[in-house]
């Protein structure tokens, strides 16, 4: 589903993917751990297709399409699900009117005839009840005036409602209390499919405990320095980010 | 809400829409101006004898008068006012007395438009009742639902007929709030203005449906001076639409209208305008100056007066409609939408002059600035002696598309009472990239993103527009936008 | 000659009483020609009209009703080195330039005259000491064309006190200029300063304006020109105290190279019509300027502070704060414009204006306005007038502080925000100081 090869990427001549590699298949979720600075939002960024960092070097295919070569929003419509690590707001666009124009576009792009209203009103309430989201979409601007926790949780709803086949979950954790991680996390699992991958962007386990990887990747310093099965995210919560360091370390002194 | 969706589908077509001329018959005066176009337009209309005196004071007003030329933020080159028609109308439209006598070809012009004048048409539609009072260039053509609303005691009609049929109404309020006096294009309507509307709402009505004025300037060489007068009476409501279009054309066709609103004790009018004469094209030229006068007065206790305008079209839009708040409790209400693109010029906002006690005003201006154009909100709050415990919000924001546009802020604020608490705020910004980029992550392509973008940045605006007009006028927001997205 | 004049307008009326011909013909070539353009500019605007709509909430012609005559040189009796003391400000250490009615007075002055740091010249000694400078930069800021009022000081000045500060010199004590008027009868002083703050150097200058029983019809117009090299930093306060029943016209027109900082102070306590036009063009990228203002009126004093930040590069920040507080019968004018143009990407811009009126006889037009051509900006602006919280003031009075002492510390709380960012202590004390006086009235 998605192949990442040597991927070097930076923003104003600053290198921050230094050569990242990644392999994806259907179905599957890996989680993406790593210190601060580590470029672990970059590289979300990059894969969403931000103007403002430049690709140098590699490679990255999706579903077969060679990801760098399309427009984000073009991107969005091949099934790739960005959700952000800070939504941003826009005042006056309801939520509904957003996500109407959003399935709209998407579906244009795909030959698909335009969705039904019903059915639209209908999709939109089952997947708001799957992220416990209850605020009334319909009169509120999109992420106007929403909670952090409330912010995340419109992240899940939408990617719910777009239903993506890959999704990369930028730091979702962050800022969430327990009860919040709970339901994003809740809302996730019950969208895990064999067709469904996900990328799991965190910089603790604590998210993993309920999202569970079926691979851990260690991020730093722009690459994967160590990938393993989810009791990998354990040892790293147990001996902390120092202990990949000081690994790395041993590598390039011996 | 399925609405909105269908509007953003619906833009594609990046020309201006109304662009198409009609050929119908029509009577033109000869171009120019001077007494006796005075006196043929009077005669065309068959006035009395004080209407034409009236005319022939502010005609003779104007001829002492200059060109206001300078303290606008706009620039133009001066205007031949001997090179223009004042007077066309479409040929036979004396004895209508049903839509089968109307010029075919006219009704397929208001077709075009999207305005129905069949009133059954809009019976059996789900749309809400209006009624239209359409006008072709010089001369109302027809107004519909005139009985129904006869019932109601409503007086809804072409201003020449009020001339004929209600003398004592017009005597008494033509000119009370605009005089000839105001200003030079005040002086020059009332002298030629050839047609318009005239709306009457009796004490304790509420008008049961949408009055609406449709303009539209079809000849060449013609200047459209038409007068809209609305009285609401002591309790009563209306809701007060106006739309207008034109053909593209190369020259510069000048448009200056007049509108008065007089509300009494307890009355409250609420008058939107949808402005989308021609804009001229890419490189500026030809398009419409609109150049008008609109001022309403709360003359009663707790009147209030609404307006709310979506500017998107014109080369030159040059208005401040107005409220002059004479009445205790009275409130005056001033929303605008005004985009300009390509060589399009823009200084509108409002005047809120508070005279009496415990008055209200709010402003809500967006702006919206995109290719080589500029855009300037210039506004009057005056607060005078005596006008305890006045209010007044205004709030103005730009939007800048492109660095190659101006979008500016000129707002008066003059107080002379203590009591008045007045509070003004003024941003510019531009769209935020990150906008921009989430809407593009969820599938949505950047003109319509801006597009949605822009439609969230007026809101506030819309939201005061009866439903068929902000459905209009969001997607007239959308197609004036076209292009402007680097 | 009153025959003559009677039959002029009131401009051309003027410019043979104040005998700008004559003295276009005085000075250095270099001043004469620069006085000449003056002059026709003069000729040409004439004085602001009523229709002008820079001058439209202060109309000028009742300022020049009387025949004015250049003001004299010859300072009044009473005007000594121990009355010039008294009017400097307590617990201030400074260098003392004292200009009277435009002329610069050696005598009354209190710098050394050799110090490095900065040099002090007027006219009469610029062309030995510095003339390259001078002449570069003199004129060169202040446009007759764009206010009628800098043109007819440039064609009336007698001296021009010329500020230099050497490049990468930091001045120890603040720059005190005196500007007295002092004329017995209906007169026009035109005190002219030019003040060049060399690269990554920085100054402190106060200019403190004091009447002393001038002539009621009395006009001070005097126009100051700025620059601030790259790097440099200058902070500029304007106190216009003491100065009772004076008819005063000032321009400031600073302009800013890249990395410069300026802050400027107007604050006008006394006065009977004051116009003060402050000009700031931002011609470097990274700039920073500061514009603070405050006015506190009563009786049927005038005050027009009209403010213009022109940025015309990229990367500069401005923000103004501009407070009023009226009382009696008497108006102010708030008149801001921030410009941006098409090159300045990146501004930052803001201005406020906030307003109290405290009589049913006060009045304040407020102009804030943005112009905007760059589309990458942040500009704001916002203007408020109200009334004293009357939730605050019955907290005040519930803790036992009577109903005037409750007022005047609430309306000393609105003018804190200005004064606290005054930077020079003893100035900011004593503006405190002439502020409570003030408000205690």
């Amino acid at each position: 589903m998605l192949s990442i090869k040597n991927l070097k990427a930076g923003i104003a001549d600053k290198e921050i993917l230094k050569g990242f590699n990644l392999e994806v298949k259907a179905g599957e979720v890996h989680a993406i751990m790593g210190p601060n600075g580590s470029g672990k939002s970059t590289l979300a960024s990059v894969l969403a297709g931000r103007e403002d960092y430049a690709v140098t070097e590699g490679a990255v295919q999706f579903n077969g399409k060679d990801l760098l070569d399309l427009s984000p929003e073009d991107r969005a419509r091949e099934g790739l699900f960005l959700a952000f690590q800070y939504p941003v707001e826009i005042p006056g666009v309801s939520n509904i009117n957003f996500l109407k124009t959003a399935i709209a576009e998407i579906r244009k792009y795909r030959g698909l005839p335009p969705m039904e209203a019903k059915d639209f009103l209908k999709l939109v309430k089952e997947k708001q009840a799957l992220v416990e989201l209850q605020v009334t979409l319909a009169n509120r601007s999109v992420n106007e005036g929403f909670s952090g926790g409330e912010k995340k949780r419109n992240e899940i709803f939408q990617m719910a409602v777009l239903e993506p086949c890959l999704a990369i979950l930028d730091e979702t954790d962050s800022g969430l209390d327990i009860d919040a991680l709970r339901i994003v996390a809740n809302g996730v699992n019950k969208l895990r499919s064999e067709n469904r991958s996900f990328v799991v962007i965190t910089h603790y386990q604590r998210l993993l405990e309920y999202i569970v990887p079926d691979f851990v990747h260690v991020m730093y310093d722009g690459k994967i320095v160590k990938s393993g099965p989810k009791e990998l995210a354990l040892e790293l919560e147990a001996k902390g980010y120092d202990w990949i360091k000081k690994e790395l370390g041993d590598v390039i002194e011996a | 809400m399925a609405k909105e969706n269908e509007i953003l589908e619906e833009i594609t077509g990046s020309e201006y829409k109304y662009g198409f001329s009609s050929d119908i018959e029509t009577e033109t005066a000869p171009k120019g101006l001077n007494e006796d176009i005075v006196r043929f337009i009077s005669k065309k209309k068959n006035e009395p004898d004080w209407m034409l005196e009236s005319r022939l004071k502010a005609y003779r007003y104007w001829l002492t008068l200059e060109e206001p030329r300078h303290w606008a933020h706009i620039e133009y080159p001066a205007i031949d006012f001997q090179d223009i028609i004042y007077y066309a109308a479409p040929k036979k439209i004396k004895e209508l007395t049903s839509l089968d006598e109307v010029d075919p070809e006219l009704l397929r012009t208001f077709e075009k438009l999207g305005i129905s004048l069949e009133e059954q048409k809009r019976l059996s539609g789900v749309q809400s009742n209006i009624a239209v009072d359409a006008v072709i260039d010089s001369v109302s053509v027809k107004t519909t639902f005139k009985e129904t609303l006869a019932e109601k005691g409503i007086i809804f009609c072409s201003f020449s007929e009020a001339v004929q049929e209600h003398p004592e109404l017009i005597k008494k309020f033509m000119g009370s709030v605009v005089p000839y006096t105001d200003n030079y294009y005040a002086a020059l309507n009332a002298a030629v203005f050839s047609d318009g509307s005239f709306c009457y709402i009796p004490k304790g009505v509420r008008c049961p449906m949408e009055l609406s004025t449709y303009f539209r300037i079809n000849t060449l060489g013609t200047g459209q001076f038409e007068r809209t007068l609305l009285v609401a009476d002591e309790g009563s409501y209306v809701s007060y639409l106006e739309g207008c279009t034109a053909p593209m054309r190369d020259e510069n066709q000048l448009h200056a209208a007049v509108v008065e609103i007089i509300a009494h004790k307890n009355a409250e009018v609420k008058y939107s305008t949808v402005q989308n004469w021609y804009p001229g094209n890419k490189e500026g030229k030809g398009g419409i100056y609109n150049f008008v006068t609109k001022r309403g007065i709360c003359l009663g206790d707790n009147s209030k007066i609404s307006w709310t305008q979506v500017e998107t079209g014109s080369a030159i839009t040059w208005k401040y409609p107005s409220v002059i708040l004479k009445g205790n409790h009275s409130i005056g209400e001033f929303y605008s939408v005004a985009v300009t693109n390509n060589r399009q010029q823009a200084d509108t906002g409002t005047k809120m002059t508070h005279l009496g006690k415990n008055t209200r005003s709010t402003i809500v201006s967006k702006g919206i600035s995109a290719g080589f154009s500029n855009n300037s909100y210039r506004g009057l709050v005056r607060i005078a002696k005596g006008a305890s415990n006045a209010r007044n919000h205004s709030q103005c924001d730009s939007l800048l598309m492109g660095d190659k546009c101006g979008a500016h802020t000129f707002p008066y604020i003059e107080i002379k009472d203590k009591s008045a608490i007045v509070e003004h705020e003024a941003t510019t910004s531009k769209i935020s990239e990150d906008q921009v980029f989430y809407c593009k992550q969820r599938g949505i392509d950047a003109e319509k993103a801006v597009a949605l973008i822009v439609n969230g940045y007026c809101k506030e605006v819309l939201n005061q527009l009866p439903m068929e007009f902000a459905v209009e006028a969001q997607k007239l927001l959308a197609v004036s936008l076209e292009g402007s997205v680097g | 000659m009153t025959n003559i004049a009677e039959k002029l307008n009131i401009s051309e009326k003027l410019i043979a009483t104040l005998e700008l011909e004559k003295n276009s013909l005085a000075g250095t070539a270099h001043i004469q020609a620069i006085r000449k353009t003056a002059l026709g500019s003069f000729t040409e605007q004439g004085l602001p009209h009523r229709k002008n709509e820079e001058y439209k909430y202060s109309p000028v012609s009742a300022l020049f009703k009387s025949e004015l005559c250049p003001a004299k040189q010859n300072a009044c009796a009473k005007l000594t080195k121990s009355t010039i003391a008294e009017l400097r400000i307590p617990g201030l250490d400074s260098h003392l330039i004292t200009v009277v009615n435009g002329f610069v007075s050696e005598d009354l002055s209190d710098y050394n005259p050799n110090a490095k740091s900065v040099l002090v010249y007027n006219t009469r000694n610029t062309a030995k000491h510095a003339p390259a400078l001078f002449e570069k930069h003199f004129g060169q800021y202040a446009s007759n064309d764009a206010d009628a009022f800098i043109a007819l000081n440039t064609a009336a000045f007698q001296d021009v006190l010329f500020i230099q500060i050497a490049d990468n010199v930091q001045v120890d004590k603040p720059v005190v200029i005196l500007n007295v008027t002092t004329t017995e009868t209906a007169s026009l002083a035109s005190p002219r300063n030019l003040i060049h703050v060399g690269q990554n150097a920085s100054v402190q200058i106060i200019e403190l304006y004091v009447s002393i029983d001038q002539n009621a019809s009395a006009i001070n117009n005097s126009v100051s020109e700025i620059v601030i090299e790259t790097g440099a930093k200058a902070l500029f306060y304007k106190i216009q105290d003491d100065c009772p029943g004076l008819n005063l016209i000032t321009t400031t027109q600073a302009s800013q190279k890249a990395n410069s900082h300026f802050d400027t102070h107007t604050v006008t306590l006394s006065g009977s019509w004051i116009r003060n036009n402050l000009n700031i063009l931002l011609e470097g990228e990274h700039c920073e300027s500061h514009l603070n203002g405050l006015f506190i009126l009563n009786d049927s004093q005038h005050v027009d502070n009209h403010t213009l930040v022109d940025h015309a590069k990229p990367h500069c920040e401005s923000n103004q704060l501009y407070k009023g507080l009226l009382d009696d019968k008497s108006s102010g004018v708030f008149n801001g414009k921030i410009f941006v143009r098409r090159d300045a990407q990146k501004t930052n811009a803001y201005q406020s204006s906030k307003n109290m009126l405290l009589s049913d006889d006060a009045a304040i037009n407020a102009k804030p306005q943005l112009e905007i051509y760059a589309d990458d900006v942040k500009c704001s602006h916002g203007s408020s007038t109200g009334q004293i919280d009357e939730e605050a003031l019955f907290y005040l009075k519930s803790r036992g502080i009577g109903s005037e002492s409750a007022k005047a510390l609430l309306m000393l709380a609105f003018t804190q925000d200005v004064v606290n960012t005054i930077r020079i202590d003893a100035l900011r004390k004593h503006a405190e100081t002439l502020i409570e006086k003030r408000l205690s009235k």
